[in-house]
């Protein structure tokens, strides 16, 4: 399955070299392996506070698991942080796809190409499959207001990277839409002006 | 629909970790503030689990690590099970909601608990509790998370009640999820055609390729072919809902281009009681009906139906049956009488987009003159696709045993008739209201007597319109 895939990436990725984060690495990927997803962040969180620069990418992984699909997306470096590990792509991919991003989701999904082997692949195509069928009509306006106000209810946390990710599925959404509805490009300014700015076009 | 939701929230069992913790052999104390740090920042974002293990490393490596010994005491004297919250996602996920509902309500003893509101909410939906659903839901809509999953069950709730415009409104805000968008938009189009009053008018054109049921006669000139023309309208109002008394009003007219003398005109009224919803239930219904033929007075009806079904194994199961007391009109009173009908129906999905339908029907018509009497009987089939959220296709077909009551003199022959129908048809929502329709209906006509068999093809275009509220 999948997640014996990820130990066995992770097994091979600190075959190279041993550090202290690398034991808690390991750890944590044995943890994972066991579905032992709670103690598993624990391991990959140490390794992050030890240097481990892996560490956030699997704790991503872990926190999918966990369901909890934002904070994965932190860990990422958001949905659309440089491709690195297939399997850790389709994380990424995955945690998009639970955070409603779909757009995000698909171009991650995208950008596995053939770098995934046959299961992961098969995984991506159904996922795909499935944002397909989500986004087969004209998103609504509703739809495009809802992500922006993610978008700044995420800023006025200082939480810049779903922020970002946010916004940007909305200027995407909304360039879907027939009235191009929410679709200008992003400036500096408080995106929760936009709805009222946007609201003014005929 | 709700599986991610629930996945999101399962979290892997573990054992318990409120037992006392064990020292590493070989500890390693540098890395227990570490697991503390770990542990403080899960606590505070609320993730007990992950907490609880980071203190129980610290406290491995360290074992003097009196914060984290009090951070997990702390952690472990508040609950002393396992998260009820997740108890009942389980149960939920085994398809045991009124096994889950307790545990929801114990996660919500503690305070206000969106999360387990939303569940519990379905749950009772689910069970068909609608009024201990709707507040719960109602409390789970506050949070921006959960107001679309939220919406879309108060819509449920609010359909089933019979407050359509309501539905339709909250299958507004639904549709903000794009994974809820289709299912949302196709049930805000049926709320919008739904509820206590709905009103309807179709009108219709086409072709008739045999007006007269000419013998033999299909399209060539011998047979009486010509366009047709017709509007229905009807208006149905449920004064308590879906379930309860109802009226009916409705009325027709189904002219012909040239031959006029086949025009066909009539209106019904009906009063109907029903009881129950649409996995079970049971109607009785008065109708009486009057029509005009070739602008004459043709026939005046009084009929009786009664109807129930029930849901077993995902097939829907309908006995019916109609009695109607038919008085006709000078020339054609000899066919007066008695006409009642019975039909056995079962209806299944057949994939997620597919209905079907088999039915068999049994009638007998008692007129003045026994060689007009009748007993017929046969199968039916329907399958409808969903081809698009917009686009529907219908397709039926029956086959029909038509025997008469007595040697006819005049057709030197006991009639013996069967009648092969079938009938396709799309429609296409234009908007919530307004709907196209592509029709086309046929039979075959065999008997043994010749003048009695014919063949009838009947393509049509329509346009209807329904409002709910």
């Amino acid at each position: 399955m999948i997640t014996a895939a990820l130990s066995l990436a992770l097994s091979v990725s600190l075959s190279a070299g041993g550090s202290g984060a690398g034991e808690h690495l390991l750890a944590g990927a044995g943890l994972f392996r066991e579905a032992r997803y709670a103690e598993a962040l624990v391991e990959f969180r140490v390794a992050q506070k030890l240097g481990s620069p892996e560490a956030s990418g699997y704790a991503g992984a872990t926190l999918v698991q966990l369901g909890r699909p934002e904070e994965a997306l932190e860990a990422f470096g958001g949905p659309d942080a440089p491709a690195r590990d297939a399997l850790l792509d389709y994380y990424r991919a995955l945690a998009a796809f639970d955070a409603r991003l779909y757009l995000a989701a698909d171009r991650a999904l995208t950008s596995l190409d053939s770098r995934a082997g046959p299961r992961v692949t098969s995984q991506a195509a159904r996922l795909r499959q499935e944002i397909a069928t989500a986004l087969s009509g004209e998103p609504p306006r509703t739809a495009v207001d809802w992500y922006l106000a993610r978008c700044a209810e995420y800023r006025g946390q200082h939480r810049e990277v779903l922020a970002r990710a946010f916004c940007r599925e909305s200027t995407e959404l909304g360039a879907r839409r027939s009235d191009r509805y929410g679709a200008q490009p992003h400036s500096s300014s408080d995106p929760a002006a936009r709805p009222a700015l946007a609201g003014s076009r005929p | 629909m709700i599986a991610p939701l629930l996945a999101a929230l399962t979290l892997a069992a573990s054992s318990d970790p409120c037992a006392a913790v064990a020292p590493l052999p070989h500890p390693d104390p540098a890395s227990a503030p570490l697991y503390r740090e770990v542990g403080d920042s899960e606590r505070a974002a609320g993730h007990r689990e992950p907490a609880l293990a980071a203190y129980r490393d610290a406290l491995r490596n360290d074992p003097s690590d009196a914060k984290s010994r009090a951070a997990l005491e702390g952690l472990c004297r508040a609950p002393a099970h396992a998260d009820p919250f997740q108890e009942g996602v389980q149960r939920m996920q085994a398809g045991q909601p009124r096994e889950a509902i307790p545990f929801f309500e114990r996660a919500r003893a503690g305070g206000p608990d969106p999360s387990a509101a939303l569940l519990e909410g379905i749950c009772w939906y689910n069970l068909g509790d609608d009024e201990a659903a709707e507040p719960l839901l109602r409390e789970a809509e506050a949070r921006p998370e959960h107001r679309e999953m939220a919406s879309y069950y108060r819509g449920l709730v609010a359909l089933r009640a019979g407050s359509s415009s309501e539905a339709a409104r909250l299958f507004d805000v639904a549709s903000a999820d794009p994974t809820l968008e289709h299912l949302s938009s196709d049930l805000a189009r049926v709320a919008h055609r739904d509820g206590k009053l709905v009103l309807s008018i179709l009108a219709e054109s086409g072709w008739d390729s045999n007006v007269s049921l000419a013998p033999g006669g299909t399209f060539g000139p011998t047979s009486a072919s010509d366009g047709t023309y017709g509007v229905s309208a009807t208006a149905l109002y449920r004064i308590l809902g879906p379930s309860g008394p109802y009226l009916r009003a409705s009325g027709f007219l189904h002219d012909q281009f040239q031959l006029g003398a086949y025009d066909l005109k009539g209106v019904d009224g009906a009063v109907g009681w029903q009881v129950g919803r649409g996995d079970r239930g049971a109607l009785a219904e008065y109708d009486l009906g009057y029509r005009t033929f070739g602008m004459n007075p043709f026939l005046t009806s009084h009929q009786l139906l009664g109807s129930g079904w029930f849901t077993a194994g995902g097939v829907v199961w309908t006995a019916s049956w109609l009695g109607r007391f038919e008085s006709y009109d000078s020339g054609f009173s000899p066919f007066s009488g008695f006409f009642q009908h019975g039909e056995l129906r079962a209806t299944f999905p057949l994939g997620a987009r597919v209905l079907a339908g088999l039915a068999y029907g049994l009638g007998h018509d008692s007129t003045q003159q026994s060689v007009l009497d009748f007993t017929e009987h046969g199968p039916g089939a329907l399958l409808r696709f969903g081809l698009t959220p917009r686009l529907r296709l219908g397709v039926d077909a029956a086959f029909t045993f038509r025997q008469y009551g007595a040697y006819d003199p005049t057709l030197s022959a006991q009639r013996s008739d069967q009648y092969l129908d079938g009938a396709a048809f799309t429609e296409y929502d234009l908007s919530n209201h307004l709907m196209a329709r592509v029709a086309l209906t046929g039979r075959e006509a065999f008997s043994n007597v010749d003048a009695f068999a014919y063949t009838k093809i009947v393509p049509t275009v329509g346009l209807a319109w329904i409002g709910g509220w």
